[in-house]
């Protein structure tokens, strides 16, 4: 039995990755140490091309590759773009303030996680999915770590190596008692052999793998690395793990609950209303004294976890799962945009304290703008693209009888308000403590712009996005 | 014309945009463009009331989203209370934006003020045209925003910046009530479409608990936007921005949106059993009306005093809606919209020339400013409701609704009126009879650009009302009808009344102030306790302080040492059980048992240490909490 | 739940014989604690300073570009089996197998990886 042509084109995006992700490697090995901004500027390149290939694909037939172990249906193309432009915008903020020795393997690194992450998606395969999960999770320790000589960029990578490591085994024993219950590591075998599995078992088995995929979408209570690594991390790599590896997670987390588990009559709703509840709740209430403005984000970014799992738990309904969908997108350029502009003031102030954004609607007017757009987003304030998202889940939990859940997600929506004021109040009430304006290079302005354009418009036109999530879910189960 | 409406919000959208982007190297520095924007508005407005009055009406609609099987459309409509509103907002704000030319001269963020203004006749405009909730809330959520950038508008004032974050945060909780019902309504009918909603109701689709619920978590919104009790606080604080923002905002539209979102989906209040709804509306009304009234009485600030002037008159709105009257309350929100952006223009025009908001520093300004003095009278007569002024024949209307559908509220709406004409008349001879009270002050009357907007509204304030006077048939009501509600005719002797209260308050005022035959001191001694309560505004803030503001703070700080030194401490002090177990057991074994008890003594010990030395950093802290997540998780899946 | 019995009783099973055998152990081990046992071992010799020295970095390098060719060479050992079974097609995936591990063995040579300087 060998693949086919046609697996090999069902893979084409990935190979394309890999492909640039070792181009991108060697382009770093060829370049004198002040010209590696080349490297980013081909993997920006290579990666916007991807996008040719990986739309295409939205017009097939699901299908899947590689004897059943990889699905190629809108729910997985959905997230190959969003990973590929949430990657691109990362590599393209950080190429201004990134200046070292180690520059182009860390486009090489963002590039291969990209990979990563899209295989994360598209895995069919308990097997497939732990390898990719895996590959992810290696490239992002590096990552996290990569500031060599920073102190707290090594502790980050530490920790999140450390609770990586220690989530994907509890993950990985729940996968190895699916593989027990069901004799077959693929998900549509499986979900075909689970209907006659002991309930137990399989509560024991969702259990474990929640520690997993809870850890890469930093969901209570396996989410205490999120701030740690968050604050450590390189800003532009806590963008990109905020926004495309959660969403990966996203992605893995419900096509295991949904294709695989769900047609075992196993009633996870519950208890995934519960969680999504307290993360939702804790994160926020832990954003509100924050004054290091990647912490909160980083504590807002698990209070926006619990919002996606809404989507999650209210799955049943027509709205749960394009509502996570378009929450997802939404919130990927909401949250790398407001990440950005912490990358400009980190790389010139050399601050990360929401008081020393004070005034910074003078120094910086554009960005400071957007930053408030984005804050106004977080928010799930009209006419901005969370909004949208959060009218959708929200919508999703009240159709599927979860009202309760709701209004704690709107009560949520209101306390969060109030830190993401702050930084608003701080750019353009508190007085400035100098009026030098600061610089905004050209291609973090870039990326900011393309950042807030996908705000405002996503807020302002929801519909093609809408018809995009759709397409996404119908293909879901095969 | 009315197909071409959607032009009316469009014009100041662009407005300001271009005064964002071109600021001072605009004509007027950007006033002129903002001006000419709100003048087109206006004529545009008074083109459609003329037809709408001629009986036309209009619709449009494109679909926004499709959720699901349902579309989700927007658009906008023409009807009568559309047409009012819009000549309400156009009017009187092209009116205060020319106002403020003079008023706002000199400041180092002039361009910057009209780009807000405009951006605030945007939203308002697009709130006062939706055909649709969701419209509607995205033009709500605007003015929202508008109000508290202009509020924080001179935001180096510690004050003003923080009064912009209250008024914002207050408003938002009345606008989650608002989100909430607006989702109900969404996922019970279907649709958002205004007359879609009103056929459900008519159809029974929408009816019983549901109804009241969705229609009282929209009055929530109101309720925070137009400063009702209980969420009333924010408005006199709102009183830092400049003064054509309060007169503009805080006056005369947007707060007037909350009674504009009641008489807009009045059908659904008038809908619930018993008229439930309403009935909550009229006794937040009520109680609102007579307590900001009351609070009115004691303050200095002549601006402040505007302010609880405003949430009174709004209350009276919201009241008169409650006990059926349709009509009266949208005819009181717009008398109310001309004679207090009047008053509070012409305030501004007191405070330009003293630099002071004290009217204890005031006085004897009536012979120094005597366009500003005359015009602010005809406002005071209008908003005690003297005939034959506008506000007389609003506010009469109002009560003679009360007194036939909720007869307790009447009296409570009469006393108001008679604190009302106090409180205001007070305010008058405080401001401009008697001696100047300051010595430094140099008062001068304003430029013409400022005391003509005040002579036109004083005009519309006085005449205005005749819209709604008996003997031409009472034109408004036939205009601006709620059909089911039928509303009562009018009656000479509750109007004599009204009028005979009205002018009782002013007359205590003067025995009091201008007279002096009284003196307030010794008032204000005989009823102390009574005074404290009204200076400290019944205590509300302190209120909200004690019981929403700091549990929140303290849950937020105990939360975050929760998870920094309670779980690793939780654990640390598993190990110091263990380890005093151990104790407790080798005590326990020295006298009793030896061998066995002694090696689990032994045993517990080492446990005990073992897990301490696990906890000795953050990290391994973390991991644990995994390991008690999933037994957690696994726990509370197995016993469900 | 009843399924379940087995299991317990093999979970009861083990923590029971580990508590009995490490009793056992205590009873009739005996204790001599004497300094030099809790030393770390050097073939009866008493150590020479401590064991947590700091070794350099390149052999840790060198150890772990060893054990990655090392194992990615294994991989061509199945292949080399059904060579022919799997043809040319096979034969390109190994190749591009191969070049991939190319490149990384180029890029630990340009980052002088393998230079002991």
């Amino acid at each position: 039995m060998l693949p086919t042509a046609s697996d090999l084109w069902s893979i084409g995006p990935e190979l394309w990755l890999a492909g640039l992700g070792l181009l991108v490697l060697l382009v770093d090995l060829f370049t004198a140490p002040g010209r590696k901004v080349a490297a980013g500027a081909i993997a920006v390149g290579g990666l916007l091309l991807t996008l040719i290939p990986a739309s295409a694909m939205l017009a097939w037939d699901p299908r899947t590759a590689f004897f059943g172990s990889y699905a190629v249906d809108g729910f997985a193309v959905f997230f190959k773009i969003l990973t590929v432009i949430a990657t691109a915008l990362v590599i393209l903020a950080a190429m201004d303030s990134l200046r070292s020795r180690f520059e182009g393997e860390f486009y090489a690194l963002l590039v291969f996680t990209a990979l990563g992450l899209v295989l994360m998606a598209g895995s069919a395969d308990l097997i497939l999915l732990a390898l990719s999960i895996e590959f992810v999770s290696l490239t992002s320790y590096v990552l996290a770590g990569f500031l060599k000589a920073n102190p707290k960029s090594n502790e980050a990578g530490i920790k999140y190596f450390l609770f990586g490591a220690a989530a994907s085994a509890v993950m990985f024993f729940g996968f190895s008692i699916v593989y027990g219950l069901a004799g077959s590591t693929n998900l549509y075998d499986i979900a075909v052999r689970l209907r006659t599995a002991p309930q137990p078992a399989l509560y024991l088995s969702v259990a474990l793998m929640l520690a997993g995929f809870g850890f890469k979408i930093s969901m209570v209570p396996f989410h205490q690395w999120t701030p740690d690594v968050y604050e450590g991390a390189p800003t532009p790599v806590a963008a990109f793990l905020s926004v495309a590896s959660k969403a990966a997670g996203f992605a893995a987390l419900v096509r295991m609950l949904l294709v695989a588990i769900d047609p075992a009559r196993v009633d996870w709703v519950l208890l995934l209303s519960i969680l999504a509840a307290v993360t939702m709740t804790l994160g926020n209430l832990l954003a509100l004294p924050q004054r290091n403005i990647k912490r909160m984000l980083a504590y807002s970014s698990i209070s926006h976890a619990g919002f996606i799992l809404i989507g999650v738990a209210a799955f049943r309904g027509d709205f749960g799962t394009p509502g996570l969908l378009i929450y997802l997108l939404g919130y990927t350029f909401t949250q790398l945009g407001a990440f950005f502009v912490a990358v400009l003031v980190g790389a010139q102030l050399r601050s990360d304290d929401i008081p020393d954004y004070a005034g910074l609607s003078r120094r910086a007017p554009v960005s400071a703008f957007l930053m408030a757009v984005f804050m106004l987003s977080l928010t799930g304030l009209p006419p901005t693209a969370v909004f949208i998202g959060k009218f959708y889940v929200l919508g999703a939990a009240i159709e599927t009888g979860l009202l309760w859940l709701a209004v704690v997600g709107i009560i949520n929506s209101v306390i969060s308000l109030y830190y993401y004021v702050g930084v608003i109040r701080a750019m353009y009430v508190m007085p400035a403590t100098s009026e030098t304006p600061i610089p905004e290079p050209p291609a973090l302005q870039v990326a900011l712009g393309i950042a807030g354009l996908g705000t405002l418009i996503i807020g302002l036109y929801p519909q093609p996005i809408i018809d995009l999530a759709k397409n996404a879910t119908l293909l879901l189960r095969l | 014309m009315l197909a071409v409406a959607w032009i009316i919000p469009v014009l100041p959208f662009l407005a300001f945009w271009l005064i964002i982007f071109f600021g001072r190297r605009l004509p007027g520095e950007g006033a002129y463009v903002a001006i000419g924007a709100m003048g087109i508005d206006a004529l545009l407005s008074i083109a459609i009331l003329a037809q709408a009055v001629g009986g036309a009406t209009y619709q449009a609609n494109m679909v926004w989203a499709v959720l699901g099987d349902r579309a989700l459309e927007i658009g906008y409509q023409i009807d009568p209370l559309t047409a009012v509103m819009l000549i309400v907002v156009t009017v009187v704000g092209s009116l205060i934006f020319i106002y403020s030319i003079g008023y706002m001269h000199g400041d180092p963020r002039y361009p910057r003020f009209f780009a807000y203004m405009s951006l605030f006749a945007a939203s308002m405009l697009t709130l006062v045209l939706a055909n649709n909730l969701l419209l509607l809330y995205v033009g709500w959520e605007g003015v929202g925003l508008c109000s508290y950038l202009l509020i924080g508008f001179w935001f180096e004032r510690p004050s003003a910046a923080r009064a912009a974050i209250k008024a914002f945060v207050t408003t938002r909780i009345g606008d989650t009530f608002m989100f909430i019902g607006i989702l109900l309504i969404f996922f019970t009918v279907g649709t958002l479409q205004f007359d879609q909603i009103f056929e459900a109701v008519e159809a029974g689709h929408l009816a019983g608990v549901t109804l009241t619920l969705a229609a009282l978590l929209l009055f929530g919104g109101a309720v925070g936007k137009s400063a009702q009790v209980p969420l009333h606080v924010w408005l006199p604080d709102a009183m830092e921005g400049p003064t054509p923002v309060s007169a503009l905002i805080h006056a005369a539209t947007m707060v007037a949106a909350g009674v504009y979102l009641v008489a807009r989906t009045y059908l659904l209040f008038f809908g619930s059993p018993d008229h439930g709804a309403l009935t909550v509306v009229a006794w937040i009304g009520g109680i609102t009306a007579l307590m900001a009234a009351t609070i009115g009485i004691v303050q200095d600030d002549i601006k402040r005093v505007m302010a609880y002037s405003t949430i009174s008159q709004l209350g009276y709105m919201m009241m008169g809606l409650g006990v059926l009257g349709f009509t009266a309350g949208v005819f009181h929100l717009m008398t109310h919209a001309f004679f207090k952006a009047l008053l509070f223009l012409a305030a501004g025009s007191v405070i330009h020339a003293m630099h002071t908001n004290d009217m204890k520093e005031m006085g004897g300004l009536g012979r120094v400013m005597p366009w500003t003095y005359g015009t602010m009278l005809v406002g005071a007569l209008a908003l005690s409701g003297v005939p034959p002024f506008a506000g007389f024949w609003s506010k009469d209307e109002i009560l003679l609704e009360a007194f036939h559908h909720n007869p307790p509220l009447f009296w409570v709406g009469l006393v108001g009126a008679f604190i009302t004409a106090f409180y205001v008349f007070r305010m008058i001879f405080l401001t401009f009879s008697g001696p100047l009270r300051s010595h430094h002050a140099h008062p001068h009357e304003s430029p013409a650009v400022m005391t003509v907007p005040l002579v036109a509204l004083a005009v519309f304030s006085g005449l205005i009302g005749f819209v709604g006077a008996p003997w031409w048939g009472n034109p408004f009501h036939h205009f601006v009808e709620f059909e089911a509600a039928e509303s009562v005719p009018f009656d000479l002797n509750l109007a004599l009344l009204s009028t005979a209260v009205a002018l009782a308050g002013i007359f205590t005022a003067a025995v009091v102030y201008y007279w002096k035959w009284l003196s307030s001191a010794s008032l204000r001694r005989a009823a102390r306790p009574l005074y404290a309560l009204l200076v400290h505004k019944y205590y509300w803030d302190e209120l909200y302080a004690f019981a929403v503001v700091t549990p929140t703070l303290w849950i937020a700080r105990r939360l975050r040492v929760f998870d920094l030194y309670v779980i690793d401490g939780a654990v640390n002090a598993v190990g110091i059980v263990f380890v005093w177990l151990a104790r407790l057991y080798r005590l326990f074994d020295l006298y009793v048992v030896d061998g066995l008890v002694n090696l689990i003594g032994w045993v517990t010990g080492k446990v005990g240490g073992v897990l301490r030395y696990v906890q000795t950093g953050s990290p391994q802290n973390y991991l644990l909490v995994i390991a008690f997540g999933v037994i957690v998780l696994v726990i509370g899946g197995i016993l469900r | 739940m009843a399924d379940y019995l087995p299991i317990f009783v093999h979970l009861t099973f083990v923590a029971a014989l580990v508590v009995l055998l490490l009793t056992l152990h205590t009873l009739l081990g005996g204790s001599h604690p004497l300094p030099g046992k809790s030393e770390p071992y050097e073939s009866g010799v008493w150590p020479i300073g401590s064991a947590r020295e700091r070794v350099p970095i390149r052999y840790y390098l060198i150890a772990m570009l060893f054990l990655l060719f090392d194992i990615e060479a294994i991989f061509m050992y199945p292949w080399a089996v059904v060579a022919r079974t799997l043809g040319v097609f096979g034969l390109v995936e190994m190749l591009t197998f191969i070049g991939v591990l190319g490149i990384g063995f180029l890029y630990a040579w340009r980052r002088r990886a393998l230079e002991w300087q």
